[in-house]
């Protein structure tokens, strides 16, 4: 065994070796990047999930549709307010959107 | 060839906008799960949102409550890993349900999973926790 053939294979193998595992374990450290880790910052898109996502498609057409409904017809109503009552059908007319804020649950941190 | 890519290439484009999410492909299916399972025992509408929240956290997850079919009847649970604020909003109907006592519970163990690193299984978790007492307080 000359040395150049002792080199080869005593260096040059396992050398070969560490660069092909090193080389793996780098093509399979980008995947497992891909994961939500506490204190480092979280740069996904943000992601709205339901079991149906036509309800929320839903929701925006028919919410557009609500917002624009709701105006004509309150203005409607208001001008049909002085012909009858003066002020007490006002302070209905208030108390409706109030309802809106009749939500509960909870809030955390970590 | 180039006929079969076409639809091929369009569900890419809509399921890369999930897949390019935190979730691997196994934790999309047990999360599209848990919520058909909620809806469905529940007859409430379950969602999650998980993203940035403008501040006050609060008033923004109320807004994107709103924007569902039936806010009365939904229950959302947003999740802002960047300001590590957890918000679950009820409806008028859902807030008889899930009574602010039991949603703190939810959260209080889902706060717990998501400072160990666990988003999808805080989530799913949650959500197992919320349908059981909406189901619970109905009988």
């Amino acid at each position: 065994m000359s040395v150049t053939e002792t080199v080869l294979v005593f260096a040059g193998i396992p050398l070969a070796i560490v660069l092909v595992i090193s080389g793996l374990a780098a093509l399979g450290g980008g995947h497992a990047a891909k994961r939500y880790r506490p204190g480092r910052p979280f740069e996904f898109a943000p992601v709205w999930f339901l079991a149906a996502p036509e309800q929320l498609a839903g929701a925006e057409a028919s919410g557009s549709h609500a917002s624009h409904g709701e105006l004509p017809a309150g203005t409607s109503s208001h001008a049909a307010l002085p012909a009858g009552s003066s002020t007490e059908g006002g302070g209905e007319l208030v108390a409706a959107p109030t309802r809106i804020g009749a939500t509960g649950g909870a809030s955390d941190r970590w | 060839m180039t006929g079969g890519d076409k639809p091929a290439e369009s569900g890419m484009a809509v399921r890369s906008g999930v897949l390019d999410g935190p979730f691997n492909t196994r934790q999309l299916l047990r999360l599209d799960e848990a919520l058909r399972v909620a809806d469905r025992s529940t007859g409430l509408t379950f969602s999650v949102y998980i993203g940035d929240l403008d501040e006050p956290v609060r008033g923004h997850a109320e807004k994107l409550h709103a924007q569902l079919a039936d806010p009365d009847r939904s229950v959302l649970v947003a999740v802002s890993p960047n300001q590590r604020a957890l918000e679950i909003v009820t409806g008028a109907v859902a807030r008889k349900r899930i009574l602010d006592r039991e949603a703190k519970l939810a959260a209080l163990s889902m706060v717990a999973a998501f400072g160990g690193g666990d988003l999808a299984g805080g989530v799913i978790s949650g959500l197992d926790q919320l349908a059981t007492h909406a189901g619970r307080s109905r009988r």
